[in-house]
């Protein structure tokens, strides 16, 4: 194709809009957590960590943490399950009307507006008589990351020659077997990948967590609770950490998936023709 | 792999997403459908929360308001994500990668973190009016960039644009290089292999992307909340207020129904968009 050099000039001005508009206000708040400003401008020679310092002797955040972590433990663990046998059915009778249809149940929560999956399950836990707590946010959280796993799963067993199956069964392997020694080997890379992703999105969903948590807040909601007070820079401090901790995680996600992209890619390819 | 065997696995699954999914979407259905006497919910159906809703003329403005926000703002990064996603897909493959890599990281940042972060660049003090005083565009910062619906604008669209991006991205690295090649070989030019080539073969990716922007878009309460003000007050915030401080859960749900009949339907219009007859 022939490259228009007039083209460039726009796209690279639209670009770099995008991109100083998704990280400059990040640098923002992380630069506030250790400088002060004044009448706009940050104060260099005020650096400090004071705002650190708060951060722990406020009880009520650690806990907010270790929910955070568990929840995202325990959904992370509990939709690896539930998605991935999701996944060997639907990809065991393609093209069923019921196949389809449980893909599509399965994606509703991620796709419908968070607001719809947190109060439809607030309303289901009060009429059931389950108080809110670490178990409801827990279900709220599984059903929500369901979705992203099952379809990584879903892709890596596609790709996956039904060859090497029959050949097992063929061979007298019980079902147990199959998956025990054919299939799980296979899904470890997208279960890892998988499972990383929903931590991420576990640990900072805030929207369904909102009408799920009673006393039991989260990270996210904890802040939430804070921000609508007011601007502190305790909270600019508090962001950095999160922050901090998001990109370690998505670093891991971005490894994960390059092992999971490198020979599993070809596989797909080759899978498909 | 054989079906027999399947069928328990398959009932399990089933229970589960009746149990956990459709159940708790029916019960939140039903509520809307209950009234509330001296704020306790009664349990006998009627249509008073419908009566309500369409008979109060704020709810209707609201709801429409907000439609038009997420309209705008699905329009607005449609551009903005075509142009990035497009530039992107020019570059090197190295490049391409870290540039798609530096679009997925903010989204696994906490969404509340970064509605809070715009506010310190949208605020009196912030970023943008500073670079307003300095550039000399302002002569004292200027209030109406913070807590009324056009900081909600740009506060979704700045969180949203990943959304956008990222599935076009996904289609424009989907085109097989043979079919650059024999517009090339053919005599295209740039903007020609854009308009008969590229696009027709990007646009569902950029249809996904502009249906994840308006159903996000439209049910959010957190930006209105946190950058909208008074002003900015949006239909994800009345539903919201609804299980908060009003304390009336079974109009609140009444309300949301609304969201979720223009969810289903933007989902639905989207797949079909999305699935062209020459991909399948």
């Amino acid at each position: 194709m022939m490259r228009n050099r007039f083209i460039d000039l726009p796209l690279a001005a639209v670009a770099v809009l995008v991109y100083v508009s998704l990280y400059l206000p990040i640098l923002l708040v992380f630069l506030l957590s250790f400088f002060s400003m004044r009448r706009g401008k940050v104060n260099w020679d005020s650096f400090s960590l004071s705002w650190y310092a708060k951060l722990f002797e406020n009880d009520a955040l650690g806990g907010a943490l270790w929910n955070s972590l568990l929840v995202g433990s325990l959904a992370v663990v509990a939709a690896a399950c539930f998605a991935t046998s999701a996944a060997i059915l639907v990809r065991s009778r393609p093209g069923r009307h019921s196949a389809r249809l449980l893909e599509y149940v399965i994606f509703l929560p991620f796709l419908l507006p968070p607001i719809i999956t947190g109060l439809s399950l607030l309303i289901y836990f009060r009429e059931a008589g389950v108080g809110r707590g670490i178990f409801t946010i827990t279900v709220g959280h599984t059903l929500f990351v369901s979705a992203i796993i099952y379809r990584i799963v879903l892709t890596r067993l596609n790709a996956l020659s039904r060859n090497l199956v029959e050949a097992a069964l063929d061979l007298g392997a019980t079902r147990m077997q199959t998956f025990r020694f054919i299939i799980l080997p296979n899904l470890r890379m997208p279960l890892l990948t998988g499972g990383l992703l929903a931590f991420a999105l576990s640990f900072d969903e805030t929207m369904i967590t909102l009408f799920l948590s009673g006393t039991d807040a989260t990270l996210p909601v904890r802040l939430y609770a804070m921000m609508r007070v007011g601007f502190t820079p305790t909270i600019n401090a508090l962001v950095t950490l999160i922050l901090g901790f998001s990109i370690l995680l998505t670093v891991a996600v971005a490894l994960a998936w390059r092992r999971n992209a490198g020979p599993a890619g070809r596989t797909s390819r080759e899978g498909r023709t | 792999m054989r079906m027999t065997g399947y069928v328990p696995g398959a009932i399990v699954l089933w229970a589960i997403c009746i149990l956990f999914i459709l159940v708790p979407l029916a019960s939140f259905l039903a509520y809307g459908f209950l009234p509330v006497v001296d704020n306790a919910i009664v349990y006998e159906p009627t249509l008073d929360n419908i009566v309500n809703i369409v008979s109060n003329s704020s709810y209707r403005t609201t709801f429409l308001r907000t439609m038009l926000l997420a309209f705008e703002v699905s329009v607005f990064n449609f551009v903005l994500g075509y142009a990035t996603a497009y530039f992107i897909w020019r570059r090197s493959p190295a490049w391409r990668n870290v540039l798609v890599i530096a679009l997925a990281i903010p989204l696994l940042m906490s969404y509340i973190i970064k509605i809070y972060a715009m506010r310190g660049v949208l605020g009196t003090n912030g970023l943008l009016n500073s670079a307003l005083l300095a550039l000399g565009m302002a002569d004292e910062p200027v209030s109406a960039l913070l807590f009324n619906l056009t900081a909600v604008r740009i506060t979704l669209s700045v969180v949203l644009l990943p959304f956008m991006v990222l599935p076009i991205c996904v289609a424009l690295e989907r085109i097989s290089p043979q079919v650059l090649q024999a517009a090339a070989d053919l005599g295209a030019s740039e903007i020609q292999t854009f308009r008969w080539v590229i696009m027709p073969l990007s646009l569902p990716g950029a249809i996904v992307g502009a249906m994840f922007t308006f159903v996000l878009a439209s049910g959010d309460f957190l930006a209105p909340e946190l950058v909208g003000g008074i002003e900015g007050f949006t239909y994800g915030r009345l539903v919201f207020s609804q299980f908060g401080l009003a304390f009336n859960w079974p109009l609140g749900a009444a309300l949301s129904v609304l969201l979720l009949v223009v969810a289903l339907a933007v989902i639905s219009i989207a797949r079909r968009l999305s699935n062209p007859r020459w991909q399948s």
